[in-house]
């Protein structure tokens, strides 16, 4: 402008006229002087003028030119070109994001960009064990689920399982090989690690149970080049020494042996959790799901003795809160009960029901199962003779097939650890475990692993032992890996690779293998583990070993089952000290040695409080403390994420002074608890059940106490999404109950029978997602009955049961012909309606799920499934405190009331309506419990449908309730209108918020590519809620439509229905008259949850059954 | 002429003459500003400006940042909103349907009436509309043109009714309060010596030039447009609460919720026009215009419009344990029962008990009770929504899903933010704008001025 502006001035000096009519064509009727010279035209100024110019062209002669003249730049046309340019530069200047994406050069066969592979594969981490099929999309694993053809028990999992698929992409896994805490080659690794082993006179290798043929062939490769100096030591993070011990004396094989709950028609469980955490809980789970149905017309039944409400305690049909010092009493009982002797009482239980209960045993020789879960042998073999009286072994115990499972020796880990620490173990090789955080007596083994000369860890993590280990070569995930395993004699199953190595990681046998000078490749040795005479040229045309590839196990391939993989060298030896002696599974134990048993059992008497040490079922033994998916699940019982805490009866807490209630406002109390001189400090859930004088804490928190890079979801996070810190380390979550197990003849035990439990002022906020306890009489929401009363109905037809009524409404004509009209006048609310007709009946499809309450066991594995399915945000544990939990599929929780209708607490406990209603909400001290897996419910007439302002959420065709993502502009109406409160939003961009980067995966570089492609991420400010799996309703149907096919019923096409190991969840079409889901949905026990609301689901459940003698309901 | 019966007290005090009643209104106008108006303004601002800055947080990070959680999916967004709404409802009321019915004394709080109507349906909006996750697409909810094909916004919710009847509501309000602007602002544009004001007040008058056919025009269209508004009064606070009503939420599907909020509404309205009147009559000394009488009759307007709320209270509660529907029944026995009983018993005292104290007219009479009441109304009142929305969702019919609700920093921000916006726009209002409308106001001076009414007295018809 200053230019011009000067050229115009020049220009009024020697022509004003021109200079008026310029100005005038410029929009320009003001004139600018630089300053008083130019006002006065001084001398000075007109030669500065002509000095600072450029003489070439003059002013005069460019402005002069006839063209120019011509040429009329209006106001309008210079605003249009200004405008003009500077949206041109503005647009030019907005660069839109470029995405490259790298076409295959050429495309691998196999892979058809958007359409998934799977593969057949195998979990195992010392711990769980499942037969998976991997699903992969673009060659990245992004879902596991079982493997129902040819898996184990019908490939049943649990959360623990289908949920690991993220373990694959923390990025806190080590990148490659590490010595001294620094970076290093493999090469260079081995030449150290090999030089320190040719000099090391003692080398110990200390592994979680090895299972696997090819592994086991590795070490003892290993073992045979350092002949006579190497010791295998097997380690469980949880221990079952106490059944191996036991099964050694009673039957003289330390063995486990496999146990089959779905040929049990009466099952006991002391202290034993076998539907959540042991042993092979998946596969019982599964079993126990056969059991539980009640068309069948018996149901199984299952008593339950235990101190803390379990999962399998919840499922129990008669539990008993006991003590963990009665768990021997309850056994002797019991044994004395079914052998004849007459029947004793224990302290909280009934003469008469431990003789009830060995009445049914004995009615049931033969198909009765007797368990503990007690670590203490005594214990053990008491359950072994009860067992053994009403002839469950060859029935429901097969001793002859045991598990190869759990074979860990305490006793074994316990001498390493002296030696550790005399400075006699040179060399130590710690292999799938972590004894450094969850041994006995970690601070001493660590002292010991700081003697060890040479100490290598295969852990893929620095975690606690592997950061105290000179060396770290990390092994492969699971998903990257071969390997093969042998859970139990006569099954050989394989696990194969998904991807390739994420980083630069190796086999831990190839480690193994190549300090044995052998550059073997693991595949290669697998192949030869198998068939001796393998080579290279095989890879690909032996069909056996593909067959059993695809079926991803041997046995259950037909083309192997004539030679079954016998050639594999045995099964190794179980640990030293217990000798395996084959034989026939009989009684063998002297009655003397039993009565020894009894004696030890029963003379434990316990202090003021008792502890016990369980497991969750989320995160089981610690082995999944980094997974965010397994941290948010709540924990079947509590539903309290993110956390353990000391469970405690609810009067205990009160009498403490404890907070009983916990929720959004109200923070639990923090607990000191104190057990043989050790502390430990954690919040107080008042949990209903708990057997008054008792606590549980929970194993497998505090993972990575000492900061250690394991996963950011071992660390507490802020308000804000950071880290909380705890001085200069970062706060775990939980804390780690490991130190509070001990040592008792030779065994882990993980009870504590005299305890110390002091109050303290600290508060603490625990995360539940659910905080009312009991149903509230609403029997509309949750319907039960007993199975006697069942089977009298079972022929009735939907809505007539007398447990199972359809609401009606009294209307004025006379209904029922009884020329009155009065309140028996009833048509059913189904005839109702304000809205017309969804046309959905008989008209094409009309998808729906049913829910069996009775087979439901409240496990979360559908919880994870669906995670992993559907890209569901974590959110963190501050978010899941304010209520804002982003579960598509939640399971509800209820625990009984002491009566279960608000007129018969007000009539039996003499209170008001309001008193009642307030009763109401305690549980009782030993509640029954109900899980109701609850998710959005594809009403037909959906109240959130009509509400939304833009109709974001509407009814498809086919009976589903779709959410437009696009579209919600995220009022909240929907959620607010939905009875089912199914609904979740999108408070906070989870992708992109800061505060949940430590927590969503979806925010994690690496994590982020284990999103399902199928499923949208969503944004922020929208509403979202369960599909139906949308995703893969609608690639089912192109697939049927492409084949030119019908729909073919497929009842487990659901993530959740999938990951379901009771199969409580169907799925399918309605309108299928032939489909799985259409009878069960038109079955006498189904019915719509708040049916009178009118809401019209295409969601049924079943009324739950319980077999007891007298109605509850 | 018409005269008025002596027993009437008299509308205007004092000797007025129509000169003083320009002068008076004119005064804050045309003088300098206070001191007070200044530190009001100030510290209004102030407060504005932070509810502005909870609003840029809320947009910037999102709904999160409020309190509300899966189970309570509204809490003080919609509270906040229905209450603004509801405080609006007096001035419309008192424009027109108390001009339908010749009720004079309106015509000294019309005016102030009427901006705290377009003051509060502004703060109102803003709650509805930054209660969205996505703000940015709230146009979404008008009926407008798209690329999308046919796709229309769901005129079957509710909350598209809202958006109908607040955008109506608010553009007749705000023509209705310009038009009787509009002889006021010329009376000031004739007054003014300042060019420059003179001429903005000239532009604000439209060229009004005070002929008879103005005059007439002025009435006509004064009269359609309060035969307009009238329904409206009934209209949108009944399509508000509809958003409640419409649904199947135990607590909220209540057939008496239209007449009920309607009430409601005008109650906590006239609170709201005392709260500001009572200030202003002192502040800007027109305790001659707006006296004791004034106060008296919208007294009177609060102990009806209190008692129809509380007995709609009763009834509910009546209808709740009559109607045998176990959900309903729990839902009220939790409102007085349960966690949230405080903010219902909060409700009942300030709404139900409170308001019946101005039977005694030595309590109606005062000015300073009825200040505190006005106050304490509007705190009832802003219960009254809380209780319905929160205490009826926070425990619904699935009990897995019982949470709790627990405000923010932000929802607090924001709630007393709007008031800092409210009342720095009331007090830009109370400086440049005419606050009573001084020409309507000289129409019954002859007939209802006291010194007026006293000279007719003594002179024979």
């Amino acid at each position: 402008m200053g230019m011009w502006k000067m050229s115009l001035l020049i220009n009024s000096k020697h022509d004003p006229g021109n200079n008026r009519d310029l100005t005038r064509k410029m929009g320009m009727t003001k004139k600018y002087w630089t300053g008083m010279d130019e006002l006065h035209h001084t001398d000075a100024f007109q030669k500065s003028l002509n000095n600072e110019m450029q003489q070439d062209q003059s002013v005069e002669d460019f402005l002069a030119d006839g063209r120019l003249k011509e040429t009329n730049t209006g106001r309008r046309d210079f605003l249009k070109f200004m405008g003009f340019s500077i949206t041109a530069a503005t647009l030019a200047s907005c660069e839109t994001p470029v995405v490259k994406s790298i076409p295959y050069v050429t495309r691998p066969d196999e892979i058809t960009p958007g359409v998934a592979n799977w593969y057949s594969s195998t979990y195992y981490d010392g711990h769980d064990y499942g037969n998976i099929l991997v699903k992969t999309r673009e060659g990245r694993p992004i879902y596991v689920k079982g493997n129902a053809a040819n898996g184990w028990a019908g490939g049943a999992l649990n959360s623990r399982i289908n949920a690991s698929v993220i373990e694959l992409y923390d990025s806190a896994r080590l990148r490659g090989p590490v010595a001294s805490n620094q970076g290093t080659s493999w090469s260079s690794l081995d030449a150290a690690i090999k030089a320190e082993l040719q000099s090391a006179n003692n080398i110990r290798i200390l592994s979680e149970t090895i299972i696997s043929p090819s592994t086991q062939r590795a070490i003892n490769e290993f073992s045979a080049k350092y002949a006579g100096r190497v010791q295998h030591i097997q380690h469980d993070t949880y221990s079952y020494s106490g059944i191996t011990k036991a099964n050694l004396a009673t039957h003289t094989k330390a063995v486990v042996p496999s146990y089959d709950f779905g040929k049990a028609k009466v099952i006991v469980a002391i202290g034993c959790d076998f539907l959540g955490t042991w042993l092979t809980s998946n596969i019982y789970s599964s079993q126990y799901g056969e059991l539980r149905k009640p068309a069948s017309g018996s149901m199984g039944k299952h008593y339950q003795f235990e101190a803390q409400m379990s999962l399998t305690g919840s499922n129990a049909d008669e539990r008993f809160p006991i003590k963990p010092s009665q768990e021997g009493k309850v056994a002797a009982a019991l044994y004395a009960a079914v052998s004849g002797g007459s029947a004793i009482a224990i302290d909280g239980v009934d003469a008469s029901a431990i003789s009830r209960i060995a009445e049914e045993l004995k009615a049931n020789s033969g198909s009765a199962l007797v368990v503990a879960g007690s670590n203490d042998p005594n214990v053990q073999m008491i359950v072994n003779g009860i067992n053994s009286a009403v002839g469950s072994y060859g029935s429901t115990i097969d001793m002859g097939k045991p598990l190869n499972l759990f074979r860990g020796n305490d006793a074994a880990v316990q001498t390493l650890v002296e030696e550790m620490n005399a400075g006699t173990v040179d060399a130590l090789i710690v292999y799938g475990c972590n004894p450094s955080y969850s041994w006995v007596d970690a601070a001493k083994f660590n002292s010991g692993l700081a003697k060890v000369k040479t100490s290598i860890s295969f852990s893929l993590y620095a975690d606690e032992t592997a950061n105290r280990c000179k060396y770290i070569a990390p092994n492969h995930h699971y998903l990257e890996s071969w390997n093969d395993y042998t859970p139990i004699d006569g099954r050989t199953d394989l696990c194969q690779p998904a991807i390739t190595p994420l980083y630069n990681t190796r086999y831990a046998q190839e480690s193994l293998l190549s300090w044995a000078d052998n550059p073997s490749s693991f595949y290669d040795y697998i192949r030869q583990t198998g068939n001796a005479g393998y080579d290279i040229a095989m890879m690909s045309t032996d069909m056996e070993w593909n067959m059993a590839v695809h079926n991803g196990t041997w046995a259950a391939s037909a083309m192997i089952a004539e030679t079954p993989p016998t050639a594999t060298p045995p099964i190794p030896t179980v640990a030293q000290d217990l000798t395996a002696v084959a034989s026939t599974p009989l009684m063998v134990a002297d009655p003397m040695n039993l009565n020894d048993a009894i004696v030890k059992a029963t003379s434990a008497n316990g202090g003021e409080w008792e502890l016990s040490l369980y497991q969750k079922v989320t995160l089981g033994a610690g082995h999944h403390a980094n997974n965010p998916y397994l941290q948010e699940t709540p924990d079947p019982i509590t539903k309290v994420t993110w956390d353990n805490y000391i469970t405690m009866s609810p009067a205990d807490a009160e009498k403490l002074g404890l907070s009983i209630h916990i929720g959004q406002c109200d923070c639990a109390n923090v607990a000191k608890v104190t057990v043989g001189g050790k502390e430990i400090s954690l919040p107080v859930f008042p949990s209903p059940g708990q057997k008054s004088g008792t606590i549980g804490i929970a194993l497998g928190y505090g993972r990575g106490e000492g900061g250690e890079k394991i996963g950011n979801a071992c660390y507490q996070t802020g308000r804000k999404g950071d880290h909380l810190m705890n001085g200069d380390l970062k706060m775990t979550v939980g804390r780690n109950a490991y130190p509070l197990t001990s040592l008792s003849a030779n065994t882990i035990s993980y009870t504590a029978l005299d305890v110390k439990v002091e109050a303290t002022t600290e508060e603490y906020k625990l995360a539940t997602t659910q905080m009312q306890a009991t149903v509230m009489g609403r029997t509309s929401v949750v319907r039960e009955t007993v199975i006697s009363t069942y089977l009298a109905e079972k022929d009735k037809v939907r809505g007539t049961a007398s447990y199972n009524k359809m609401a009606t409404l009294a209307v004025h004509e006379d209904v029922n012909g009884d020329d009155e009209i009065n309140n028996k006048d009833k048509r059913p609310v189904r005839d109702f309606d304000l809205w017309a007709e969804h046309p959905v009946e008989n008209i094409g499809h009309r998808w729906g799920v049913t829910i069996d309450l009775s087979s439901c066991i409240g496990c979360g594995s559908c919880i994870t499934a669906c995670h992993t399915e559907n890209n569901v945000p974590v959110v963190g544990k501050d978010e899941v405190l304010r209520h804002r939990d982003m579960h598509w599929m939640r399971i509800d929780r209820y625990f009984s009331s002491d009566f279960p209708t608000v007129d018969e607490t007000s009539e039996q406990k003499k209170l008001g309506t309001i008193a009642a209603y307030r009763d109401m909400e305690d549980p009782e001290a030993n509640p029954q419990t109900v899980h109701m897996p609850m998710f959005c419910q594809h009403c037909n007439h959906a109240p959130c449908e009509t509400v939304c302002p833009v109709a974001a959420t509407v009814h498809s065709n086919e009976g589903l309730n779709n959410m437009a993502y696009n579209r919600c502009i995220g009022t909240r109406y929907c959620a607010n209108n939905c009875p089912y409160k199914v609904r979740r939003f999108n408070w906070f961009n989870y992708v992109g918020n800061d505060k949940f980067a430590m927590v969503n995966p979806a925010q994690d570089d690496m994590m982020r590519m284990v999103l399902n492609p199928d499923v949208t991420v969503r944004t922020r400010g929208v509403m979202e809620k369960c599909s139906m799996c949308q995703q893969r309703i609608q690639a089912a149907k192109t697939a049927y439509k492409v084949a030119g096919k019908m729909v073919a019923d497929n009842p487990k096409l659901t993530a959740c229905a999938e990951a379901c190991p009771t199969h409580a969840i169907t799925f399918g079409d309605l309108n299928d008259k032939k489909s799985q889901v259409r009878a069960s949905h038109d079955d006498v026990r189904s019915y719509s949850v708040l049916e009178e609301v009118g809401t019209q689901p295409n969601v049924s459940y079943m009324t739950k059954v319980r077999n007891l003698k007298e109605t509850i309901a | 002429m018409y005269r008025e019966s002596p027993v009437r007290t008299p509308l205007v005090l004092g000797h007025k003459t129509y000169h003083d009643i320009s002068n008076d209104i004119c005064a804050p106008i045309e003088g300098k500003a206070h001191r007070q108006w200044k530190i009001a303004l100030t510290i209004a601002s102030i407060v504005a400006l932070y509810g502005i800055g909870c609003i840029l947080y809320l947009v910037g990070t999102g709904v999160g940042v409020w309190g509300l959680n899966n189970q309570v999916d509204w809490a003080w967004d919609i509270t906040n909103f229905v209450w603004w709404i509801g405080i609006g409802h007096a001035g419309t009321l008192i424009s027109a349907v108390l001009l339908l019915f010749r009720q004079r004394w309106r015509m000294a709080i019309n005016r102030s009436a009427e901006a705290m109507t377009i003051f509060a349906v502004l703060m109102a909006a803003i709650f509805p509309v930054f209660h969205m996750g996505r703000v940015w697409v709230a146009f979404w909810t008008l009926p407008l043109p798209n690329t999308l094909g046919t796709l229309w916004p769901n005129f079957n919710s509710a909350l598209m009714w809202d958006v109908f009847a607040i955008s109506t509501y608010f553009t007749v309000s705000l023509v209705f309060w310009y038009l009787g602007l509009i002889p006021d602002f010329a009376t000031i544009r004739d007054r003014l010596v300042k060019p420059s004001w003179k001429r903005v007040y000239s532009i604000l008058s439209f060229g009004w030039s005070g002929r008879a056919k103005h005059w007439t025009r002025f009435e006509e269209v004064s009269l359609v447009l309060a035969g307009v508004a009238t329904p409206l009064v009934f209209s949108v606070h009944s399509i508000v609460s509809m958003d409640f009503a419409t649904s199947v939420v135990p607590g909220w599907h209540t057939t008496i919720f239209p007449p009920y909020f309607v009430s409601g509404a005008i109650f906590s309205g006239f609170a709201m026009v005392l709260t500001l009147v009572l200030i202003m009559r002192k502040t800007m000394r027109l305790e001659a215009y707006i006296h004791v009488k004034h106060v008296e009759y919208m007294n009177i307007v609060i102990i009806v419009t209190g008692s129809i709320v509380g007995v709609a209270y009763l009834t509910e509660l009546f209808i709740s344990w009559y109607s045998g529907v176990e959900y309903e029944s729990y839902a009220f026995i939790n409102r007085f029962s349960g966690p949230l009983a405080w903010a219902y018993w909060c409700m009942m005292t300030c709404n139900v008990i409170s308001p019946q104290l101005f039977w005694f007219k030595k309590l109606r009479t005062n000015l300073a009770f009825t200040f505190i009441m006005s106050i304490i109304v509007n705190i009832g009142m802003w219960f009254e929504r809380f209780v319905i929305i929160v205490t009826s969702i926070h425990r619904s019919y699935i009990p897995s899903g019982w949470g709790e609700f627990k405000a923010t920093s932000i929802d607090i921000g924001l709630f007393i933010g709007t008031i800092g916006i409210f009342f720095t726009m009331f007090l830009i209002f109370a400086r440049f704008f005419p606050v009573i409308a001084l020409n309507e106001l000289k129409s019954i001076l002859k007939t209802s001025g006291e010194s007026y009414k006293k000279q007719n007295e003594t002179t024979p018809h």
